[in-house]
């Protein structure tokens, strides 16, 4: 396929080489170009908000941030001004990258900030925007810096503030540090979170783009995905679409590897790589060891065994096919020597220490899952300790919740101990298998997610 | 927990006084010196509404004061017309908002999976040992080095991942732990 | 308007409605715990979980506006499965205390669990516990209990949207949040107790009735406050003529589901022994208890010779505390029948009280609930200065009345005050209704002991002119009566009543010459007002829709209080 040869890369051309960070630089590697252009053509008509919506509908981009929807139809989600009672458009940048195995977004803000900038201020004008703010998760503190170094950047040489360039737009951008909270990167939690309050996400119905920041519309978009932007303005839809699978897989992508591989980092390729290439770029598994598993999307993804991840498309639509997600193209390697029962206990810590707390079932069901998973590992299994672990999982999500958190949470649980059932009852006939002395298990738990405890991930 | 179920109200605990999950008091008012005040108001005027400055402010308090306690939380309320009540509940939501002092060095060790793939929590266990047994968040009797596990820090490809105050520190292995230390004076 | 149809039965409801509105106006109470209809909806507890048509999963009720044509499956066993999935997950972490915990019979977790659970616990690890803030009272009239909290939010969405105060937040994530007050604060706005009824569970509880009784052995009675003159609803709990508390009882009209602590603590008071028999003095000034025989005849002598003598010189006292039936009673005994003109009553201006009414703030400020009422039956309102026969005989422009005839001893917080008092007691004959002993009651020549609140029947004026009815919760003890039945007594003696009559007999024959009661009934539900809730958190006995046209079914506050002080 065309589409998937390798290509020079975009997003990454200019991280490592020096004064990357420079408004001078950017410059003149062909920076702002677009966002001059733009705001030239505004004034004459020849470039338009709709215009630009329009090109990044075409180029197919989909959202990196891990949810994959189409970026330029949520842009069109936002009213129209006639619409909108008077109330402003603000465009957030989700910056609160926290999902285990992913850290491509870090590399954008701390090495390339001006791209990320641009594509904020096309979005801006797409949106009619006249104030965006980056959400930066707190620990980044070396990203928040850099970030504010490039608005004061661009704020001095006109790029940023009012009538920018004499197009009669305004536009400022600020940088908004979190707390430390994996839940601020959902997006109405990132709303809440900027308005002053604990990350708690809302219900949806409300989307933010009708009732967002403030009451406002308000489109929320990844570090990655306005990058994407700012290349799909330069270089054109069509460019973009050339690049990656399908039309429905679009564009160059950053892989972030990590885990049991030789050579772990930020890989760029086009979107949709079969999974062996990119193996291969990130150097194989560590010290030749055999591939055990792979969890191909960030914590939240459901993992694979190596038989399953054979000759998977590495997008949205060939792991969706696989029976997991794509996500954040986080891909975390685990080899032979992996414990599974293991791994699949820290990843519920993970989600026991990152659950906001505001709803029930994930409330009180992440820490059970994590305790039962510790006392399975620490050699105080039972019986029915794996049909425990799967019950109580397959009645968190589908619904159950404000926000998919909760799924998030028990992908790893189902997955993990459907795949690698025997290394779970290893642990618990190690330790005698002891009967639970309680009822079995009850259906609760099928009933809600409308399926069969086997086939609980379909 | 004194007294059983039976215990008049009389003899009840009262608010617990420091308790684990309440704010500490400092012993006396805080206030923003000159110089945070000036970058306050430079804060609060690019957010439409007071409390939407909530958690910068919050970072200014703590840069200030190096923690939040009680008095600043009173402060951080008022200026920006929120209950305390709140602020606090915003202040235990997110992990980064010190509720305590800290040693001079925050060390913190990722421990999510791509670390925990490469070892982490047995170098987070090494570390607080080699710094004379310390309990998990525990802090030097020097005041030196508090030691506390934390989720994933975004650096994977460079695990095991650790943060020390404001500084990121890569393949942080068992073998490079004395190094690190050191680093660390 | 939007056709709903719940479990195949099709109702309409407004459309600001939700769908677990629309599910109880179909009369399926789905059980929930965060749902409030005078509080935000936050979706939080996740026990409302219903499937509605065209939505592949299962809803939480509250936080779905209804759509005409909504088709709502609330019954099906994968709704079902979804509220088991919900209580079960509330349980593990929830403390076994029922045995100990006030809430229990009253408890929406027990009822719901009682409804939703599964009858056996798989919960094998360690529970989640919060030393430090169990039985803590959290502010004067409030004790915490954070282990048995829900984290349904409702006492914190009370205390900012209702009381605007914000006292209470979530502290911690996950599942250590709990909910507590800014460390050195308390729960101390003027509705405090309010946030143990709104609690679902007894995580919060008053802390007046902790351990006092259990809830099933309470008999319930509609009353009204008598703290001012807003007159919210209330309900009088007592058993075995004892009052253990008073609730608040729903009233959209003047209180909507709260009670100010003051009000709902004055039931304190309606335990106090005071009078049982009728006493009057000798004439060396020993008081001697006595029999109602003898009593009414001394009344009736007294006032006999006065009136014969100078009618000008007998000053009768009403009282904003006693019922109008009793008001009127006491003015067609002394003006109609017996031409008495110094007919008057006083009232206190009290501390400021005030209410949440919807989103706004109702305020009283007399320290008795029925002045209207007594103006309304003819009674003059006495002011100082005013040249009211009181005033003049206070100012001492006049000479002291002959008989001086207070219908209420507690007419004023001065009949506590002994200088006060010897100024009324000036008066040649001072007769008196009086419960408890108070300085004005022992200066006085007679007293006819009268039963408080808790005793009678009748209707009290709010400030806004609405009429409302009172019931008796308690036969008074041997011999108290009640002021009307005191009034009918004395007035047979003058030949102006009989004695047969009720509240409700002087009622229909004054309506017609009473402003404000023409056309009222008795019986009417507008007069009673709502029945007092078998559960005070159950979120909707007896209303329907809360919501004003126009306002949004999401109406998620951002916190509040702008104007608190830190």
């Amino acid at each position: 396929m065309a589409g998937l040869d390798p290509v020079p890369p975009v997003l990454t051309a200019r991280v490592g080489t020096p004064g990357s960070r420079k408004l001078e630089g950017y410059v003149a590697d062909g920076g702002y170009a677009s966002w001059r252009k733009v705001l030239a053509g505004s004034s004459t008509g020849e470039w338009t908000p709709a215009k630009v919506t329009e090109m990044v509908k075409a180029s197919g981009l989909r959202g990196r941030g891990g949810a994959g929807f189409p970026c330029g139809m949520k842009w069109t989600f936002v009213p129209p001004k006639e619409k909108r009672g008077g109330k402003p458009v603000y465009l957030l940048c989700n910056a609160d990258e926290s999902e285990p195995g992913t850290f491509k977004d870090r590399v954008l803000i701390e090495e390339d900030p001006h791209q990320v900038l641009e594509g904020m201020m096309l979005a801006s004008f797409a949106l009619d925007v006249k104030h965006a703010y980056v959400y930066i998760r707190g620990e980044m503190w070396k990203g928040a810096a850099v970030l504010n170094e490039a608005v004061a950047e661009a704020e001095a040489a006109g790029l940023l503030g009012k009538n920018v360039l004499g197009s009669g737009v305004d536009l400022d951008i600020t940088v908004h540090r979190g707390g430390g909270a994996y839940i601020c990167g959902e997006e109405t939690a990132l709303i809440e979170s900027l308005e002053g309050k604990r990350g708690h996400p809302r219900i949806k119905p409300p989307f933010p783009a009708v009732w967002g920041v403030w009451g406002c519309p308000t489109v929320v978009n990844n570090v990655e995905t306005l990058a994407c932007v700012k290349h799909v303005v330069d270089r054109g839809a069509d460019w973009f679409k050339g690049i990656g699978r399908n039309d429905r897989n679009t564009g160059p992508k950053l892989y972030c590897i990590s885990g049991h591989v030789e050579k772990p980092g930020v890989y760029e390729a086009p979107i949709g790589i079969p999974w062996e290439r990119l193996l291969e770029m990130a150097g194989g598994v560590r010290g030749g060891r055999k591939l055990k598993a792979v969890i191909p999307g960030g914590a939240s993804a459901p993992m694979l065994t190596a038989a399953e991840i054979a000759g998977v498309p590495m997008d949205f639509d060939g792991l969706a096919a696989a029976k997991s997600m794509f996500g954040s193209a986080a891909i975390i390697v685990m080899d032979e020597m992996t414990d599974m029962a293991k791994a699949v206990t820290n990843i519920s810590k993970f989600f026991a220490h990152e659950s906001c707390g505001q709803c029930t079932p994930c409330r009180e069901g992440t820490p059970w899952l994590n305790k039962m998973l510790k006392r399975i590992v620490a050699g105080g299994g039972k019986k029915a300790d794996v049909e425990m672990l799967l019950s109580v999982a397959n009645q968190m999500a589908n619904g159950m919740t404000i926000c998919v958190f909760a799924d998030a949470a028990v992908a790893p649980v189902l997955s993990g101990v459907a795949k690698f059932r025997e290394e779970f009852e290893a642990y618990v006939a190690k330790a005698g298998a002891p009967e639970y002395g309680l009822a079995a298990p009850g259906e609760v738990s099928a009933k809600v997610a409308g399926r069969t405890a086997a086939g609980m991930h379909d | 927990m004194s007294g059983g179920a039976n215990t008049p109200l009389g003899e009840l605990p009262g608010n617990p006084h420091a308790g684990e999950h309440g704010a500490r008091s400092c012993g006396h008012p805080v206030s923003f010196s000159p110089a945070t005040k000036a970058a306050f108001d430079r804060l609060l005027a690019r957010y439409p509404t007071k409390q939407a400055a909530l958690l910068p402010t919050l970072w200014l308090a703590q840069k200030e004061l190096g923690w939040i306690s009680r008095e600043a939380v009173d402060y951080v309320a008022s200026l920006l017309s929120l209950s305390p009540a709140f602020v606090w509940g915003v202040v235990t939501f997110y992990t980064m908002y010190n509720r305590a002092p800290v040693g001079e060095h925050l060390i913190q060790f990722c421990t999510s999976i791509s670390c925990h793939l490469n070892g982490a929590e047995k170098v987070y266990a090494a570390c607080r040992k080699k710094l004379g047994d310390l309990a998990p968040g525990g802090t030097t009797p020097d005041g030196k080095y508090t030691v506390v596990e934390v989720e994933c820090l975004a650096q994977c490809d460079k695990a095991p991942a650790v943060q020390v105050n404001e500084d990121d520190f890569f393949y942080v292995t068992e073998e490079k732990l004395d190094d690190f230390l050191k680093g660390l004076k | 308007m939007a056709k709903v149809t719940v479990d195949g039965r099709t109702v309409e409801v407004p459309d600001t409605a939700n769908a677990l509105e629309a599910c109880r106006e179909a009369g399926v109470d789905v059980p929930h715990f965060c749902y409030h209809p005078k509080l935000s909806i936050v979706g939080q507890c996740r026990m409302c979980m219903v499937e509605i048509e065209g939505m592949p999963k299962v809803q939480a009720s509250c936080t779905v506006p209804v759509r005409d044509g909504m088709v709502i499956q609330a019954s099906s066993e994968r709704a079902r499965a979804a509220r088991n999935a919900t209580m079960e997950f509330l349980l593990i972490n929830h403390p076994l205390d029922c045995p100990i915990c006030d809430q229990a019979g009253e408890c929406k977790l027990q009822d719901n669990a009682f409804d939703a659970g599964l009858p056996v616990s798989r919960m094998a690890e360690v529970r989640r516990l919060i030393p430090g803030y169990e039985r803590t009272p959290i502010g004067p009239h409030v004790v915490a209990d954070m282990t048995r909290c829900i984290q349904c939010t409702r006492c914190i969405r009370f205390c900012n949207e209702i009381t605007e105060t914000g006292e209470l937040s979530f502290v911690e994530r996950g599942g250590h949040t709990f909910v507590w007050t800014h460390e050195g604060k308390e729960l101390a706005n003027d509705l405090s107790a309010c946030a143990a009824d709104v609690c679902p569970v007894g995580a919060l509880t008053v802390k007046e009735f902790r351990f006092r009784k259990r809830v099933w052995w309470l008999d319930k009675t509609r009353s009204v406050c008598d703290g001012c003159e807003i007159g919210c609803n209330v309900s009088l709990e007592h058993k075995d003529r004892i009052v253990y508390r008073t609730t608040p009882r729903v009233q959209p009209a003047v209180n909507d589901y709260w009670i100010c602590d003051y009000g709902r603590f004055r039931s304190e008071r309606l335990n106090e022994p005071g009078y049982t028999r009728p006493v009057v003095k000798g004439p060396g000034g020993e008081a001697k208890e006595t029999n109602w025989g003898e009593a009414l005849d001394a009344v009736r002598a007294a006032l006999g010779r006065a009136l014969e003598n100078d009618a000008s010189k007998v000053v009768v006292l009403g009282s904003a505390h006693l019922s109008t039936e009793e008001n009127w009673l006491l003015a067609r005994l002394f003006r109609d029948s017996l031409k008495v003109r110094n007919l008057e009553f006083r009232v206190d201006e009290g501390p400021a009280r005030r209410m949440k009414r919807g989103k706004e703030w109702i305020h009283g400020t007399e320290a008795a609930p029925n002045s209207r009422g007594a103006e309304a039956v003819g009674i003059r309102r006495s002011r100082n200065g005013d040249g009211s026969a009181l005033d003049l005989f206070l100012s001492r422009k006049n000479p002291p009345p002959a008989v001086l005839y207070i219908a209420d001893a507690t007419f004023s917080d001065r009949a506590s005050d002994p200088a006060f008092v010897s100024l009324l007691r000036s008066a040649s004959v001072l007769i008196v209704h009086a419960r408890v002993k108070n300085a004005l009651s022992e200066a006085a020549d007679v007293v006819l002991p009268a039963a408080n609140l808790s005793g009678k029947e009748g209707t009290f004026v709010n400030f806004e002119g609405r009429v409302q009815r009172f019931d008796a919760a308690i036969v008074p003890p041997p011999v108290v009566r009640t002021d009307l039945e005191i009034l009918l007594h004395l007035g047979k003696r003058f030949g102006a009543f009989e004695t047969g009559w009720t509240a409700s007999d002087v009622f229909s024959r004054m309506k017609a010459t009473v402003p404000g009661y023409a056309g009222l009934d008795w019986n009417s539900d507008d007069l009673v007002g709502n029945p007092p809730s078998t559960s005070l958190t159950s979120a909707y006995d007896v209303l329907g829709f809360e919501r004003r046209p126009g306002e949004a079914v999401f109406s998620r506050l951002s916190v509040v209080a702008a104007d608190v002080k830190p």
